[in-house]
């Protein structure tokens, strides 16, 4: 039998739409972290997956109740649409701008991919996975990710990205790269000289 | 005249327009030192002097100073700003480029984890979220503390169900003249003469009184007791009284 603490946070779950932090919890229940989390504890053995029909998920920097995986089919058909719809190329590489530089400027993300952001940053806008942001000392808007991204990706937190320099070319291939890069302006500027 | 034979008294010409045109384009005469806004000020007293507007004239003019305008533009901007890595050594450009492609290839190793990550995430479903917030109409966190309070909503409502207290008028004269009180203070003029001034018969009165007895008037006109003639406007009108009159109908 679950305590009456859990029960109580259970329910804030259910109510809330917004995944709820163990300091809100705390705060709305009047109890300490360590009850809040000893509750936390007992939700989640009563949640564990194949328990229910719904999971006891941390993510976007709170606790929030989900659907089991199982139920997706008969949801889908409920609610007539997919969980998200896909991202093109175009929108994922201004997300992940946005989700590493942010507060970032749609001329900065245009800077960045060479081509033009505004189609990508508006059908984001549009899906809610970013949002604006205030303004740059420019006057450009800034745009930065929004709980709703952290939950599509299954993120707690925007820290849990790997660090991207991780996928940074190697010495040799920027060289190389380089090499090209120069060969090809000796090329051109050959061109224009005969 | 046509815009080339216009003669022009400038700081450094002097001499009809289409020798101006030629000198420039010759490069005799530098476009940088030839004021342009004192060849429009030299123009629009031409204008003046003709005092008719020749539409074609004008246009050709505006045509050859807009064009005068834009050749002086671009000799004072001799180096208009073309795209930066163009003016950048090879080995300089080359190097901006590969900063570029560089940064440009993170991000999109980026995207595909962001791809790889999303195909990743659980099938879970989320509660709906609510309205986003700058949709919603009032946050209850930027609400000041003690809203809730019901206090301070039955003193709202308290004072806007206190009547005001009705403003006294006594003060005020309202003048009162009824059309039946001018009719019968038309007709009995008219019983002792047959004609009378309009003047006459509101001489005396404030604004409202002679407003009223004109429609007292065209009351008594309709009836057929009276009419009136006024020679001009603004003249005298002159009330007649009709045979119809009872009282005036001698017996």
């Amino acid at each position: 039998m679950s305590s009456e603490l859990a029960k109580t946070v259970e329910a804030l779950l259910f109510l809330s739409s917004d995944p709820l932090s163990a300091e809100e919890l705390g705060e709305a229940t009047e109890a300490t972290a360590e009850d809040v989390a000893g509750a936390l504890a007992e939700l989640a053995e009563d949640y564990a997956p194949g328990q229910r029909g719904l999971l006891l998920r941390e993510v976007a920097g709170g606790y929030t109740l989900a659907s089991d995986p199982l139920a997706e089919d008969a949801a889908r058909v409920l609610l007539g649409r997919p969980r998200h719809s896909s991202l093109t190329p175009a929108q994922l590489e201004t997300l992940a701008i946005v989700a590493y530089l942010q507060p970032v400027s749609r001329p900065e993300i245009a800077r960045i991919r060479g081509v033009n952001a505004e189609s990508p940053v508006a059908t984001l806008l549009d899906r809610s996975l970013i949002a604006e942001s205030g303004r740059s000392e420019f006057g450009a808007v800034l745009y930065r990710t929004t709980p709703l991204f952290l939950k599509v990706f299954d993120l707690q937190q925007l820290e849990d990205l790997p660090d991207p320099s991780e996928w940074d070319a190697t010495p040799e291939e920027q060289g190389e790269l380089r090499d090209r890069l120069l060969a090809a302006g000796d090329a051109r500027s050959g061109t224009t000289i005969e | 005249m046509g815009i080339a034979e216009l003669e022009f008294d400038l700081d450094i010409f002097s001499g009809p327009f289409d020798l101006l045109l030629t000198l420039i384009l010759r490069e005799e005469v530098d476009l940088r030192e030839l004021s342009l806004a004192e060849v429009v000020v030299s123009y629009l007293d031409h204008l003046e002097a003709r005092g008719e507007l020749d539409l074609e004239a004008t246009t050709e003019f505006i045509v050859l100073i807009a064009a005068l305008l834009e050749l002086k533009s671009r000799l004072l901007l001799p180096g208009e700003e073309v795209d930066e890595l163009l003016d950048l050594e090879p080995v300089e450009a080359a190097e901006e480029l590969l900063a570029r492609m560089l940064e440009a290839r993170r991000y999109r190793a980026a995207a595909g984890h962001l791809s790889e990550q999303l195909a990743l995430a659980p099938e879970v479903r989320y509660r709906e979220a609510p309205l986003p917030p700058e949709l919603r109409r009032a946050d209850l966190d930027d609400a000041p503390a003690g809203i809730w309070d019901s206090q301070s909503l039955a003193r709202a409502v308290a004072s806007l169900l206190i009547l005001p207290p009705q403003l006294d008028l006594s003060h005020v004269l309202v003048a009162r003249v009824s059309v039946a009180e001018r009719i019968s203070h038309l007709r009995s003029m008219l019983r002792q003469a047959a004609q009378l001034s309009f003047e006459d018969a509101v001489s005396g009165a404030d604004r409202m009184t002679v407003a009223v007895t004109v429609f007292a008037l065209l009351e008594l006109y309709k009836r057929g007791e009276l009419s009136w003639d006024q020679a001009e406007p603004f003249g005298e009108i002159t009330v007649r009284a009709l045979a119809r009159t009872p009282a005036a109908v001698p017996r």
